[in-house]
């Protein structure tokens, strides 16, 4: 293995460490302790050095100049589309480079759902969606005159309801829209037997990745999705990026939602032919420079390894679970207890402390979590809780880390238990 | 205790753990749900004034953090007796003294949960 593993081939979050600068800062004069790579990650060395480099020596505006700097600017973005589409393992021509992973799913809805969805059409969604999958289909639906419904939620556990599906189906949706990787439960969807019975009823499959990427082996291809979503700077790529891989067919007959430069083929006064493919999609000039930085850091998620980062990241989650109860002997634990059904996250609530307060005390010791409703509110509220406490781990998540949040958490015990 | 803390002191734990002026009104003249979007802080406050626009009465119930929960536990008992102008005239620095501790900006709005959600009501009841 590479210089980032142990012996056993295991990954070394110390080694992994010394790739990102932050960690030698000390925020607050503080040891920084991230828990909240799943809001984003942090960025890798390599990557920042990937953008200095290329904007440094490939710098013009990409698909337009003749000259010898524009074409270099125009292979530096394509060779970063086709290595992130590797990472994927889709084909670069089917592979939308976007602002956002929320700009991909609004360029779902508002184009596939514009032109497909019909009065009385239903659209399936789940209960605990982040708000980037469930906002886009509230107005889709509500323009169209279609009906979203809902895969129900546990009301203890949070757990995403799956063995309802096979009834909901009967609903005969057109649009199945759920997270891979659920950001407050930490859920992995069972995506092949979701879209199997999608499918089975003429339904496609809206993904939203932003949670599964960075942390476990991703394939597209065997999701069964038609739609992944995804943010690169969960991958510890740039702020503004993500992406969206659809299949060749339907993004061939989808029309862009965005009009302007850089995805025409010919103009005239009063109209304009679009360009066919990913381009379409990518009006005015795009953020070469982001998709250059995605590219470096899917090299490093490579390097790491997606089975050691899952691996690792699994370590890191089982120890959480398995301390928080003795630690804050009320915190409720949301999502699945099954580790093999979790993947990078996990959230709790506690009655004795408001997540917003342990969320401050932790920050003195320099453990950074996130609480809140985590861009799920409907999730909490089916849930009757007023926020939950969140940790998410990475790659470079160390037991270190972990002890001080367990301090912390025994502190605010302290605190509030007077 | 909260010796270790300068935000988390026992004055903000005591009104957090048994806020004042908690409950409902059975008459009042102005109802209002005051939110925090960020962190779910929620309060349900209630005022009673008489014709001449002072307030005689006040109560809520609400959940969310110590600062939210305590903020307007504190400045529910600074209502009484004020006229409708002066508690519009009220600021955050007069709540920062009531906590008795300068709230950092990610918790600012925690701390003023009260004193904004009793402005707005006030305000909702001139427009009437």
């Amino acid at each position: 293995m590479g210089a980032w593993h142990n012996a056993d081939g295991t990954l070394d979050p110390v080694k992994v460490r010394a790739e990102y600068p932050i960690f030698k800062t000390q925020p607050g004069g503080r040891p920084l302790h991230y828990l909240d790579s799943a809001a984003t990650a942090q960025r890798p060395q390599r990557v920042v050095d990937a953008v200095s480099k290329f904007l440094f020596t490939a710098n013009a505006n990409p698909h337009r100049g003749a000259y010898t700097l524009a074409q270099m600017a125009t292979d530096g973005y394509e060779a970063a589309r086709a290595r992130i589409a590797t990472y994927l393992n889709v084909p670069a021509n089917e592979l939308v480079m976007l602002g956002s992973a929320t700009e991909a799913l609004n360029l779902v809805a508002r184009s596939w759902g514009k032109a497909n969805l019909r009065r009385g059409d239903v659209v399936l969604v789940t209960e605990a969606e982040h708000h980037a999958n469930l906002i886009p289909w509230q107005q889709i639906t509500r323009e169209m005159d279609a009906d979203l419904e809902f895969i129900p939620v546990d009301d203890v556990t949070g757990e995403i309801l799956w063995d309802r599906l096979d009834t909901l189906m009967k609903l005969k949706p057109k649009m199945v829209a759920i997270a891979h990787v659920s950001n407050v439960l930490g859920s992995i969807a069972p995506l092949k037997e979701i879209a199997a019975a999608a499918h089975a009823v003429g339904a496609l499959v809206t993904v939203d990745g932003c949670q599964a990427v960075a942390n476990m082996p991703v394939s597209i291809p065997d999701t069964g999705a038609d739609f992944y979503a995804f943010s690169a700077h969960k991958m510890g790529g740039l702020y503004a990026g993500g992406g969206l891989w659809a299949r060749a067919d339907l993004l061939d007959a989808m029309a862009p939602i965005e009009h302007g430069g850089d995805m025409i083929h010919s103009v005239r006064l009063r109209d304009a032919d679009f360009t066919t493919g990913t381009q379409r999609f990518e009006a005015g000039t795009p953020d070469a420079s982001g998709a250059v930085a995605l590219a470096a850091a899917c090299d490093l998620l490579d390097e790491f390894g997606r089975e050691q980062i899952h691996a690792h990241e699994a370590l890191m989650i089982e120890r959480v679970i398995r301390e928080l109860p003795e630690a804050l002997p009320d915190a409720r634990i949301l999502g699945p207890r099954d580790l093999q059904k979790r993947a990078g996250v996990v959230a709790f609530s506690s009655e004795l402390i408001h997540a917003h307060d342990l969320a401050e005390i932790l920050d003195r010791r320099g453990v950074a979590i996130r609480a809140g409703f985590h861009c799920a509110q409907p999730l909490h509220e089916q849930l009757e809780l007023s926020s939950s406490a969140r940790v998410s781990v990475a790659p470079y998540t160390t037991h270190e880390d972990l002890d001080a949040l367990f301090v912390g958490l025994r502190e605010a015990r302290k605190v509030f238990e007077g | 205790m909260g010796g270790m803390d300068d935000l988390y002191r026992e004055q903000i734990l005591e009104h957090h753990r048994r806020p004042h002026n908690q409950g409902t009104l059975t008459a009042p003249s102005v109802s209002l749900e005051g939110r925090n979007p960020n962190c779910g802080d929620v309060i349900n406050l209630q005022l009673q004034l008489d014709e001449a626009g002072i307030i005689t009465d006040v109560a809520f119930m609400g959940r969310g953090c110590a600062i939210s929960q305590a903020g307007t536990s504190l400045i529910t008992d600074e209502l009484r007796g004020k006229s409708a102008a002066e508690i519009l005239a009220l600021t955050s620095p007069f709540v920062m003294e009531l906590l008795g501790v300068e709230v950092g900006p990610t918790r600012i709005h925690c701390a003023l949960l009260g004193l904004e959600t009793a402005q707005k009501a006030i305000a909702s009841l001139s427009s009437k």
